[in-house]
């Protein structure tokens, strides 16, 4: 009885405990002239994760006045323990976090303003891409700084498309629906393809990027100028096409989700697929022979939501520990340390100002950053962007399933007004 | 604290202490002594306790009545998170899956648990030791481990249930995406972890029922059955309460297994309350909601306890 009530409390309270063993328990407060030392908490733990760290370690080298010390926990581990952390006053100074989770700390106080810093010329913000300085945007002002900006891309396999003849990524949906059908193989003739054409998962994907970027491909969006624009015209007809193909046609399982996407993709079960950069590699610990394409343009754009990842500085300490770590964040943004992080990390690079060619030592990065153009943030500046995402979810499950799509986009359209409505 | 435990040891008729050692002394300072003592042994427990369960409950309800953010200021807003609860949707929604989830999940755990209890408690059954660790033993693995075993088990393209399945004919299609046949589907892998637990508590009332009272049942011509009804339910109807109020509150508490499995898809169809708990605090950083939430559960809980509890107690009066 009493386990049910305090589940959340004592979760609170448990992680409060831990985290005020590990967190900014260093206490260095920084009086005049003394060191600021700050505390860094991100979830890059593979071979991003190092590179950060040695960009970290060198901008400590760099200069005496400030120190951070990094803390790698998976993000899943930062977006649980954050709040208790926050709550206790032993949060981290930087955090970085999925950039659609920024607004909702943001409209909460718990970071930092920075519409300063970006004004700033000494800031390095200048040559930042537009689309990624507008996923730190709320309310108007800017509370972040992006590490990570990358529009979904199509992950193909080549033994597949060669198996089928097909010689090209396609570039149209037309072209895309087609090479999906051919690609389609269902041996035993059950009725369920061995093979799909297609791997689209209709709820739960990385950030729910996937069909918000269809959407987009047909003039169509989700959230405009904080007002809903689920119920148009532009995506019923988007609806209607993919879920044609996908109940009628079988390019895609219906009811996939991105974890058994990602599976579909690197067991070799599906030839295409949208991700990021982490599919590369996905694909070649599985030794999928693949390629990168952009997502094929739609009747009316070409566009892709990008996934992201935003650094901000909590509230929760001194003036002096924010413009520490202002000063990273310009460091971080110098043109060395850019491409550095790019080339290690596998994302492309966050300044426009440094092209393909620049990163070309990862094909990978080079190829995405080709596409850098067709992203699109997510929901930008939307605080109740989790809720708008689950009622979109909620809406490609059921038009997937078979329900009537005209009815859901109705409702769907009221549900997302309210949510917006309600910030 | 000391006079509570104090009217406890005196309370209890049968236990007499043992004669103090070392001659004559006054009793009262010799009880005052273990007083002290015992409350020495309780501290360090009464403190782990204080800090992560009373302290939380009653920060908890305070918070209930705030818009909380975790951190920051905080505003009073009365009973507003109150009302919400009660004309939020999705709330709604939620309360009706973990009404839906505890009448799937309740009986079926304690009616296998109680036939398979009766099985194993019969000793002309060969290989009982084994059945009953066998049986017990889904209630050991970790609540994750299974939850993504079996998800992996009824997955529609690398299944090996549905291989076998379709083997013979059976299709099952994409289960945990079904909106109709994933709450089933979660509520039968929950039943399959825990039926054990209340398995061993059946057997346990079983063992302690008097082997005489079935004789004498015997002797006045009772069958199987109304041996059943007349002796082993009514002095069952204890341990019988007791496994259904922690069935019920393993019900309503409905929350890491589910996450695993389905995330509360298909879209809101397996959400359960402790999981809007768990979204409005840590993701919507609404901790003064998710109290409030948590406070309601908590009633909700406490009532359907006691209702079950006067009913059982009730059975068993009119039993004896």
């Amino acid at each position: 009885m009493k386990r049910s009530l305090a589940f959340l409390t004592v979760v609170a309270a448990a992680s409060l405990a831990l985290t005020s063993c590990s967190g900014g328990g260093a206490g260095g407060e920084s009086k005049d002239g003394a060191k600021s030392e700050l505390t860094f908490w991100h979830g890059y733990t593979e071979a991003d994760g190092k590179v950060l760290n040695k960009i970290v370690d060198d901008f400590n080298a760099s200069q005496s006045e400030v120190s951070i010390k990094v803390q790698t926990n998976p993000w899943s581990v930062i977006d649980d323990t954050l709040l208790p952390a926050l709550s206790s006053g032993k949060g981290p100074d930087i955090v970085a976090m999925p950039a659609e989770r920024l607004p909702v700390y943001a409209d909460k106080g718990a970071f930092v303003q920075l519409d300063d810093f970006y004004k700033n010329p000494s800031s390095n913000l200048d040559k930042l891409i537009p689309a990624a300085a507008d996923m730190e945007t709320v309310n108007g002002h800017k509370y972040g700084v992006p590490s990570g900006f990358v529009p979904l891309a199509m992950f193909y396999n080549k033994t597949l498309f060669a198996k089928a003849g097909i010689t090209a990524p396609p570039t149209t949906w037309d072209e895309w629906i087609a090479a999906a059908k051919r690609l389609t193989v269902d041996e035993n003739n059950d009725g369920t393809p061995e093979q799909f054409g297609l791997g689209l998962p209709d709820h739960a994907t990385v950030a729910n990027g996937v069909w918000p970027s269809l959407f987009y491909g047909n003039g169509g969006n989700v959230v405009k100028d904080g007002k809903a624009v689920v119920d148009s015209p532009e995506n019923a007809q988007t609806l209607k096409t993919w879920v044609d193909a996908i109940r009628n046609e079988k390019i895609s399982p219906a009811g996939l989700d991105g974890i058994a996407g990602d599976k579909l993709f690197s067991s070799g079960k599906a030839a295409m697929y949208l991700g990021g950069p982490w599919m590369s590699s996905i694909a070649t610990e599985n030794k999928i022979d693949y390629g990168i394409a952009a997502v094929p343009a739609g009747p009316k754009d070409q566009a892709a939501s990008a996934i992201g990842i935003s650094m901000g500085i909590t509230t929760q300490k001194d003036e002096a520990k924010a413009a520490a770590a202002q000063k990273f964040f310009a460091y971080f943004l110098q043109k060395e340390q850019a491409t550095a992080w790019s080339l290690g990390s596998g994302w492309p690079p966050l300044r426009s100002d440094i092209p393909a060619s620049d990163v070309a030592a990862n094909p990978v990065v080079e190829a995405l950053t080709k596409q850098s153009e067709f992203g699109r943030p997510l929901l930008p500046g939307v605080v109740n962007s989790t809720d708008v995402l689950t009622a979109v979810d909620k809406l490609t499950q059921r038009a997937v399933a078979g329900e009537n799509i005209q009815d859901l986009l109705k409702e769907t359209q009221a549900s997302v007004q309210k949510i917006v409505d309600a910030k | 604290m000391s006079t509570i435990m104090h009217k406890k040891t005196t309370a209890a008729p049968k236990y007499r202490a043992p004669a103090p050692l070392g001659g004559r002394r006054n009793p009262a300072i010799g009880q005052r002594r273990k007083n002290i003592q015992a409350l020495a042994f309780l501290i360090p427990a009464l403190l782990v306790l204080g800090a992560f369960t009373a302290w939380p409950m009653i920060s908890a309800l305070r918070l209930s009545f705030t818009d909380a953010s975790g951190f920051g200021k905080e505003k009073w807003v009365g009973f507003e998170n109150y009302a919400r609860i009660f004309t939020d949707p999705v709330i709604l929604n939620a309360v009706v899956n973990t009404a839906l989830y505890a009448l799937l999940f309740t009986p079926m755990a304690v009616a296998l648990a109680l036939v398979l209890a009766l099985l194993l408690n019969d000793p002309r059954l060969p290989f009982r030791g084994f059945f009953r660790t066998a049986l017990f033993l889904p209630f050991i693995i970790s609540l994750a481990v299974a939850a993504i075993a079996w998800s992996y088990l009824i997955d529609p393209q690398v299944g090996l249930l549905n291989y076998w399945l379709g083997n013979a004919g059976i299709r099952i299609g994409n289960v945990l995406q079904d909106p109709v046949l994933a709450m089933p589907a979660v509520a039968f892998v929950a039943v399959w972890k825990s039926f054990g637990f209340y398995m061993v508590i059946f057997l346990a009332g079983l063992q302690e029922i008097p082997g005489s009272l079935y004789e004498a049942a015997k002797v006045d011509g009772a069958g199987p059955l109304m041996r059943f009804r007349h002796v082993t339910m009514p002095m069952l109807s204890n341990t019988t309460a007791f496994v259904l109020i922690f069935a019920l509150i393993a019900a309503l508490q409905a929350f890491d297994q589910i996450y695993v499995m389905t995330g509360g898809g298909p879209y809101g169809h397996t959400e359960t309350v402790v999981m809007q708990i768990y979204k409005s605090g840590f993701q919507k950083l609404d901790v003064g909601f998710a109290s409030a939430l948590s406070y309601v559960l908590l009633a909700a809980t406490l009532l359907l306890s006691v209702v079950q509890f006067v009913f059982f107690g009730k059975r068993e009066r009119e039993g004896d």
